[in-house]
């Protein structure tokens, strides 16, 4: 998967004008994270679409991933379509069979090597370690995620958010269930709990810890409000440290609505809405990449099928096994 | 015939005592849960359970060394503006906790509001310290008020006997008022502990696992049978709470002369100087902080739908409430079977609404036609404050003459007629007094409502949690200040309740 390459090629993404009205009722259960940027998106879907019915349940992402599937084992049914940040969560439902396949022409829309048949990636996110830039330089960054364990550097976190939980997914995954638990228990004694990952970026900034672990955005966003904020973006290479990963969307109703509401998060004007305010990377074909990220080909992800990391019951176990949860 | 009429169960037994079936259904559903496959204890528990114990043991400690001081003043000193004093001392309790959690921990630390707006670099507030900080300072008030309780029902001629004695002031109040008012003060440390262990909020924002947040971290990885262990394990130390309080029985004194104390100015001053925090942290500090954000984010994200849905809520709750409490009372006051059936009601209130919510949860997805509607929302809150609504009717109909209601039989009346005509316009005053004490616990009420509230419905305390959990801080001014405003509209109510007592006692 390279994402150098699949920056390249312009077009692709539909423009809003070119898609049917949405008409119905359809219940989208949000995970959210993204605080009012999603809604901004949404709030806009519903003025386009006025005959549009649209419910919206807020939770984490992985608490949604398992009440659905909770849900659905009680024979009870609530949700159209499921707006997941995080792809473990997406993974969740489509391996319990829960997810609709999606038609050919929306999966084409996508880049190259974020095509599935049962889920529509949104947007990419880089794992990073936003660090204090009065307490550490660029230098002082260990090149691997695992050194993190040996150092003596306070670190922030939120175990509890989806994104961090795929993160330690790919971990085990590259480096086996031991070690990552280890790692776990070392990261442990040293590290402060926030509630999300905007939470953690923003105790860096402020220097409650020197270093932390978020999604790239959340660094972005925050340069973006106050230019001479204390933080910047830290990367390790080739491990679990500086996975790509992907939100996504997928339908769990049959009909035509849930996918037609699926094609409106792909257009033009909500990818590049979420690439200029969220900084997020947008995975339609053609669209531009965020302002404030560097070269994409200084970063090098691991190499890991996305798909993988929905086998999230062994991490959220083990997790709660070293007592993080 | 009369004999076999006295044997006859009340008519208020059936329907109370299905009542109290009802009530005691969640603790079933939590043992049929966590008997599936959870795991009964590990390493994580007992650090759980230690840190719940010691919040609850700090938290108790702090109320009673802030609360039993200030019920001292505000029941004997003579101030300017006695009522104002008691008022504004009364006044954390109108805050939920996990309000002044949020505000406190925005509001210190490094880049906090505080060092914004001053410059000051303060340090943080998190953590079991930070927990012990925020519950105490929001729940010194019911030490406060119920020593005061005690302290206004005390005779002042022994203190004035150990005087004339040669006892200092300070030394009688030591060694001869104190020990008179150990159950008030025991009673309201049992109110606070209740209190500590029930509170979601503010672990979870001071980032303590205690049982609440680690309930609710299992709740949304949907480990259900873990959650409920857990939720017994908190059961079990809610019940001995619960078993304390209800050994607690204030000594009642045949009330006389009150005690007065005339500080000197020096010593008025010396009471602002060390109370003074106490009042700018729980109240002045929160209301700040909210004004800083609305001044400075303004109204956005708000929607009025949202004070709707909570008063909404809240008001089907309070009405639910007082109708199943009136023969939960009435059995109650009909015989030894009736006050157990109410006894079992009470167990409701020590269920924190988080245990509440895993049961319910449950419930719901195996009756679909309930899971995620409002009225299983309105049955959670409805079992969490039923108690505190049958109190409340029950207190009024006992305080009535019975011989009005045998009168009117005697003239031909049949029961019902009697309820009507006379109890019923009698205890009209205890039904609205318990229906808005349920109407606003339920618009408080966090946790419950975020896992059983339908798609879509946002409450006020949902909505401020959603703000939090995104760090939209500022968007949380509104919905707060509303929230703040309608406890204290309930805090009114109590104290107004209160007034009453003490007049009764003053004999004015």
């Amino acid at each position: 998967m390279s994402i150098q390459r699949s920056f390249a090629a312009p077009g692709g993404a539909v423009s809003v004008d070119q898609l049917p009205k949405l008409e119905g009722e359809i219940t989208l259960y949000l995970g959210r994270g993204e605080g009012g940027l999603y809604e901004n998106v949404l709030e806009a879907i519903r003025k386009r679409n006025p005959k549009l019915n649209l419910k919206i349940r807020r939770g984490a992402t992985a608490a949604l991933a398992n009440s659905i599937v909770a849900e659905s084992k009680a024979g009870v049914k609530r949700a159209d379509v499921f707006w997941a940040v995080d792809s473990g969560a997406i993974g969740l439902i489509s391996d319990a069979g829960l997810a609709r396949p999606l038609p050919a022409d929306l999966i084409a829309q996508l880049r190259p090597g974020f095509q599935y048949t049962q889920w529509a990636p949104v947007t990419g996110r880089v794992r990073t370690l936003p660090y204090n830039t009065d307490r550490l330089t660029a230098e002082q960054i260990p090149e691997s995620v695992m050194a993190l364990a040996d150092s003596d550097l306070s670190i922030g976190w939120a175990p509890a958010y989806a994104s961090f939980q795929s993160f330690v997914t790919a971990m085990r995954l590259l480096e086996g269930d031991k070690v990552t638990a280890d790692w776990l228990r070392a990261i442990k004694a040293r590290a402060t709990t926030y509630a999300g990952e905007l939470g953690v970026v923003m105790a860096v900034e402020r220097g409650e810890v020197d270093l932390g672990f978020a999604n790239h955005y959340y660094t972005l966003r925050l340069k973006n409000g106050k230019p001479d904020a204390k933080v910047a973006l830290g990367f390790t290479k080739n491990d679990a440290g500086c996975l790509v990963n992907a939100g996504g969307i997928l339908a769990l109703s049959d009909g035509d609505l849930p996918i037609n509401f699926i094609r409106y998060l792909l257009t033009e004007e909500v990818q590049s809405y979420l690439a200029s305010e969220a900084y997020e990377i947008p995975l339609v074909e053609g669209a531009k990449p965020p302002q404030g990220l560097p070269p994409l080909d200084s970063i090098s992800p691991p190499k890991i099928d996305l798909t993988q990391l929905a086998d999230l019951r062994p991490t959220l176990n083990l997790m709660r096994r070293v007592g993080v949860l | 015939m009369s004999l076999t009429l006295g044997r006859r169960w009340p008519a208020s037994y059936p329907l109370a005592l299905l009542i109290a079936l009802l009530a005691i259904v969640p603790v079933g559903v939590l043992v049929g849960l966590a008997s599936d496959s959870a795991e009964l204890f590990d390493a994580h528990n007992l650090r759980v359970l230690t840190n719940t114990l010691l919040l609850m043991v700090f938290t108790v400690l702090g109320s009673v060394a802030i609360g039993v001081p200030l019920a001292l003043i505000t029941a004997y000193a003579q101030l300017p503006w006695r009522r104002l004093w008691l008022i504004l001392l009364a006044a954390p309790l109108a805050i939920p906790s996990y309000i002044g959690a949020f505000t406190l921990y925005a509001a210190f630390g490094r880049g906090g509001e505080i060092q914004q707006l001053l410059g000051w670099s303060m340090p943080a507030v998190n953590g079991l310290p930070g927990a012990t900080l925020v519950m105490t300072l929001y729940s010194y008030p019911f030490v406060m008020l119920t020593t005061r309780a005690s302290l206004l029902s005390l005779d002042a001629s022994l203190v004035n006997a150990a005087r004339t004695l040669g006892m200092s002031i300070a030394a009688s109040l030591w060694r001869v008022v104190l020990p008179r008012v150990a159950t008030g003060i025991a009673a309201g440390a049992l109110l606070v502990a209740l209190y500590t262990l029930s509170d979601f909020g503010t672990p979870a924002i001071m980032r303590v696992d205690t049982f609440t947040r680690v309930i609710f971290v299992e709740y949304n990885a949907f480990g259900l049978s873990q959650a409920a262990m857990l939720s017994l394990q908190l059961l079990v130390i809610v019940g001995l709470v619960l078993f304390l309080e209800s050994r607690v029985r204030g000594n009642k004194e045949r009330p006389g002369r009150h005690l007065t104390l005339w500080p000197s100015r020096g010593q008025k001053l010396l009471m602002a100087l060390v109370f003074a925090p106490v009042f700018v942290l729980a109240i002045v500090l929160p209301l700040l902080v909210f004004g800083i954000w609305l001044w400075r984010e303004g109204t956005a994200g708000f929607d009025a739908t949202y004070a709707w849905n909570s008063a909404h809520a809240s008001f089907l709750a309070a009405l639910v409430a007082v109708v199943l409490a009136i023969p939960v009372a009435h059995a109650a006051i009909a015989g030894r079977a009736g006050r157990f059936m109410e006894r079992l009601t009470y167990f409701g209130f020590g269920v924190p609404g988080i245990v509440m919510g895993t049961a319910l949860v449950y419930v719901g997805l195996q009756l679909p036609f309930l899971y995620q509607t409002l009225g299983l929302l309105v049955l959670a809150y409805v079992l969490r404050f039923l108690p505190l609504a049958v109190g409340s009717v029950r207190s009024t109909a006992e305080g009535l003459d019975p011989s009005l209601v045998k009168a009117a039989r005697l003239l031909g009346a049949s029961p019902r007629e009697a309820f009507q005509r006379i109890t019923l316009p009698l205890t009209i005053r205890g039904m609205v007094a318990g229906a808005a004490l349920v109407f606003l616990e339920a618009m408080r009420e966090l946790p419950a409502t975020l896992m059983l509230g339908p798609t879509g419905f946002e409450t006020l305390a949902t909505y401020l949690w959603r703000v939090y959990e995104a760090g939209y801080f500022g968007r949380a001014a509104i919905p707060g200040l509303l929230l703040v405003l309608m406890s204290a509209l309930g805090l009114a109510l109590m104290l107004s309740g209160e007034r009453r007592a003490e007049f009764d006692v003053t004999g004015k």
